[in-house]
């Protein structure tokens, strides 16, 4: 089967997602999304599950610190050479990323970016590290909801806050799936957005607070730098997103 | 000069028929992927899918046509250049048409998968190029008779 028209199927046959939050499940179970990518070539898989595993917490959480992160998101840019928007996509991903780690240390009281080189990634680290002091980290006219994130963080509404930030996300996953329809980034895109909705579908507050206070006892043993990196997602363990990951490595490895 | 223009005519005589089979087979395989990637995702309306899938068809049958409309009993110097202009440039439009006509149908059967309501007015970007090409297949016919016999 000839590339285009594999990806027309492919395409095809995934459910649509429909908008975010507005799902209480997952329109395609993990096993049948399993048996769609199985039409993806060698290569393909190979990069997807790159891309999922640079992004999603699941990925991110078998390294311990941030500097591995940021050089494991490097190579994964690197490897996607042929894809330049999937690139851009990464990029986005890890910088706002960046700006909610910074956003975690400043609430943490800590006065400066101090080593942003090495915990965050991006265009914007020399402008955080500037106005640290800024509520919206001088990118409110980057990034309007900068603030607004802020505002939640101090004010401890951690939900809004996942909430926010899933949806800035998403709109950064809908960008980029306005310039594909029937190729490998367009596959790609839905199953990144699969992997959030699938996430979200299994959130609920009882489970959120549970979480918020592991996050809080491990920050006071200590917290990691990757604590920091990966604020906007949930740890492992906690059932929101926990099996998802493995699971999709599983099957595209 | 003369045997080449008799060649072109030739050429020209079965460009519709060629290029529009292309076009159609190449936009019923990009509609009809997407209609089979439709199918796992439902569990109905099978039919509408395929049926849609199979509209770049029409291509090759106007091809067909052209070719009789521009047949004649001796091919030479005198009508080879005619034919030659009208037969290429008919199959191009055939073969470029049948292939957008498969891309947007393709687009029109993954949206209406999502809302099955839109189904209908889906298709009204593939009715145009279809219209498009009857435009190429009616003004086609309306040369043909100006071509010397």
């Amino acid at each position: 089967m000839s590339r285009s028209h594999q990806y027309i199927m492919l395409v095809t046959s995934l459910p649509h997602l429909g908008k975010m939050f507005t799902r209480k499940e997952v329109p395609i179970s993990e096993f049948r999304l399993k048996q769609r990518l199985s039409m993806l070539q060698p290569e393909h898989l190979r990069l997807l599950r790159e891309l999922v595993e640079v992004t999603a917490w699941a990925g991110v959480a078998r390294y311990n610190r941030d500097s591995e992160v940021l050089r494991r998101a490097r190579e994964v840019i690197v490897d996607l050479k042929d894809y330049p928007d999937l690139q851009h996509l990464v990029g986005a991903r890890m910088e706002t990323r960046t700006v909610i780690a910074a956003l975690r240390r400043r609430r943490e009281d800590q006065d400066t970016a101090g080593d942003i080189e090495n915990w965050g990634f991006g265009r914007w680290c020399g402008r955080i590290a500037k106005h640290w002091s800024d509520p919206g980290l001088g990118l409110g006219n980057f990034m309007p909801w900068v603030a607004e994130a802020h505002r939640l963080m101090q004010s401890g509404e951690h939900i809004a806050m996942e909430r926010l930030s899933l949806t800035q996300i998403f709109r950064q996953l809908d960008h980029y799936g306005m310039l594909h329809e029937f190729d490998f980034e367009a596959v790609a895109i839905y199953v990144l957005r699969w992997v959030i909705v699938e996430r979200w579908s299994r959130y609920s507050e009882d489970a959120a607070r549970e979480r918020l206070q592991l996050l809080v006892t491990a920050a006071l043993g200590g917290p990691s730098e990757l604590d920091g990196m990966a604020a906007d997602e949930p740890p492992p363990g906690q059932g929101l997103f926990a099996d998802v990951s493995p699971a999709l490595q599983g099957t595209i490895s | 000069m003369n045997e080449f223009i008799i060649v072109l005519g030739w050429f020209g005589l079965y460009a519709p028929v060629a290029l529009g089979a292309i076009g159609s087979s190449w936009g019923c395989t990009l509609a009809g992927s997407a209609a089979i990637g439709a199918m796992l995702d439902s569990d109905g309306g099978y039919g509408r899918f395929v049926g849609v899938s199979l509209m770049p068809s029409s291509q090759v049958i106007y091809g067909i046509v052209i070719m009789f409309t521009l047949q004649r009993p001796d091919i030479d110097a005198a009508n080879g250049a005619a034919l030659f202009g009208i037969g290429v440039l008919s199959g191009v439009t055939m073969f470029f048409t049948g292939i957008r006509q498969g891309e947007v149908l393709a687009s029109a059967i993954n949206a209406s998968k999502a809302k099955p309501e839109i189904f209908g007015i889906s298709l009204a970007p593939a009715a145009v190029l279809e219209g498009f090409s009857v435009f190429a297949l009616v003004f086609a016919l309306v040369l043909a008779g100006s071509i010397p016999a």
